[in-house]
């Protein structure tokens, strides 16, 4: 596909290690666990469960009293990361000289304020109240960090969110990468977040006997995708951000190039909505190499969506070795929700994070706890410690429940 | 509480503006209270004293407008 090229110019996460980005990816490449374990009181029974928590996230100190006061925590983790993105790429926040009416922001979010509403049933039916506080809505509203986004960066262009459950912010990278190459947009923000730490949220994803088995001791290697031994998913909370620039617009400026977003496939299972398939995986690893111009040889790494579930690791293994053939064997492949979990809505976003900086940095991310490979998810290379080697293009997938899927390519920057 | 004490309070809590800074005089453009933060002190007031405000009541554009508004409606319904 022809168009302007796409730089990325600025990445921001909201990390669970505490740290900041080079902090994040060390620890990613030591196989280092952000997985802790999310205990609460609530009736009628407590949440339990292994879980990925910003614990060193502090809204007030990131955003401000009074601009977090307004938010649902999903807002707070984006706002907070796209702050991050946004100074990665060497852009002001106070800069009101510069022209930014036709610069916006896509979002990627599963949940949206989940948290603000279930408060709101909470102060109803256990409190005994008869009204919501009047930010009740607008904390809510699943557009609330990418109009807070664009309202706190003065960006005037498009503002969307996108909601695709676990595809949600690889969906809005992808649409905001095409707004960019049309020459629609010079800059693009995008990212994704999610607080899905609600408790009939949580509950709702117990009830699918997705979610990994694990007690406090055993939450931190609690996620193994591909393993023989994977037990399911482990939720989490995050935020990430992006900044996709004109390739143009970039270096005339002197922005710091980390890599460069070359396409974007998507696609519908249309079969299942839980139960993947891998020939719609298939139709969007495709559509992302043709949108690309990329043959499957050019590819290094695939950043894999591995969630560590029977359903849908082998699925995904499936399409990487229908599409790869041959070099499927000698393709490398991580599943990183092995140590960040997944973030739903955010996932995508920090899953083309981790990319961008393998392709930067020259080395890949490991699958952790991968110490006995189901047969059914063998045929290509599991990275199962850090690499040293040459990166020239990579691929990060996102299969959503509903059949939505995702696929992102990006290059690197000689 | 009087209903300036309660509008510091507030106003500390949520925007930490310091409580003797905010006086009757003081615009409430100036302290960054726009309609959504005032809808935010109304309700508060409402909740606090067990008032219900009229729907159209007039926006007051000081702290003391504010401060008659609410002592009003508190001697009416109180």
């Amino acid at each position: 596909m022809t168009g302007r090229r796409v730089a990325v110019t600025g990445l921001g996460l909201i990390s669970p290690f505490g740290g900041d980005l080079v902090d994040f990816f060390a620890r990613l490449l030591a196989a280092e666990s952000a997985i802790g374990f999310l205990r609460t009181d609530d009736v009628p029974r407590p949440l339990a469960m292994p879980f990925v928590g910003c614990s060193g996230f502090s809204a007030e100190a990131m955003l401000g009293r009074a601009l977090a006061g307004t938010m649902d925590r999903f807002a707070q983790l984006g706002v907070a990361a796209a702050f991050g993105a946004w100074a990665d790429a060497g852009f002001s926040r106070a800069d009101t000289a510069q022209d930014r009416e036709g610069w916006g922001v896509a979002w990627g979010t599963a949940l949206g304020g989940t948290l603000a509403y279930e408060n709101g049933y909470r102060d109803f039916w256990q409190q005994g109240r008869e009204r919501l506080s009047p930010l009740a809505l607008i904390r809510g509203m699943n557009n609330a960090a990418n109009a807070h986004i664009s309202i706190q960066l003065g960006l005037g262009g498009v503002s969307m969110s996108h909601t695709v459950a676990c595809a949600s912010s690889a969906i809005a990278i992808g649409e905001a990468f095409r707004r960019v190459r049309s020459g629609e947009a010079p800059v693009m923000l995008t990212g994704g977040s999610d607080a899905p730490q609600a408790y009939a949220v949580a509950r709702a994803w117990e009830a699918l006997r997705v979610l990994a088995s694990g007690d406090e001791n055993a939450a931190p290697q609690s996620c193994r995708p591909f393993s023989v031994v994977r037990s399911g998913l482990v939720l989490g909370e995050g935020g990430a951000a992006l900044v996709l620039e004109d390739w143009d617009h970039a270096v005339a400026r002197g922005a710091r190039i980390q890599g460069e977003m070359l396409g974007y496939g998507t696609s519908c299972d249309h079969s299942h909505l839980v139960r993947p398939e891998a020939a719609g995986q298939v139709r969007a690893l495709e559509a992302a190499l043709a949108d690309s111009g990329l043959a499957p040889g050019d590819i290094d790494y695939v950043n894999a969506h591995g969630t560590a579930t029977a359903e849908g690791d082998p699925v995904e293994v499936a399409a990487l070795r229908a599409v790869f053939g041959e070099r499927a064997a000698r393709l490398p492949v991580s599943a990183t929700k092995s140590m960040h979990g997944h973030q739903l809505g955010a996932a995508g976003a920090v899953e083309a994070i981790v990319t961008v900086l393998a392709l930067r940095e020259q080395v890949l991310p490991p699958t952790a706890n991968l110490t006995n490979l189901d047969p059914a998810c063998a045929g290509v290379d599991h990275v199962l410690a850090a690499r040293n080697q040459t990166v020239r293009a990579a691929l990060s997938n996102s299969f959503a429940f509903g059949g939505s899927n995702a696929v992102l390519a990006f290059r690197a920057v000689a | 509480m009087d209903s300036l004490t309660l509008i510091r309070e507030f106003l500390d809590s949520r925007l930490e503006i310091a409580p003797e800074t905010v006086l009757p005089e003081s615009k409430l453009d100036d302290l960054n209270v726009d309609s959504l933060m005032l809808a935010e002190i109304m309700f508060e007031f409402e909740d606090r004293f067990n008032l219900t405000l009229h729907r159209n009541l007039k926006s007051p554009r000081t702290v003391g407008d504010l401060v008659v508004l609410m002592d009003r409606l508190r001697s009416e319904q109180g």
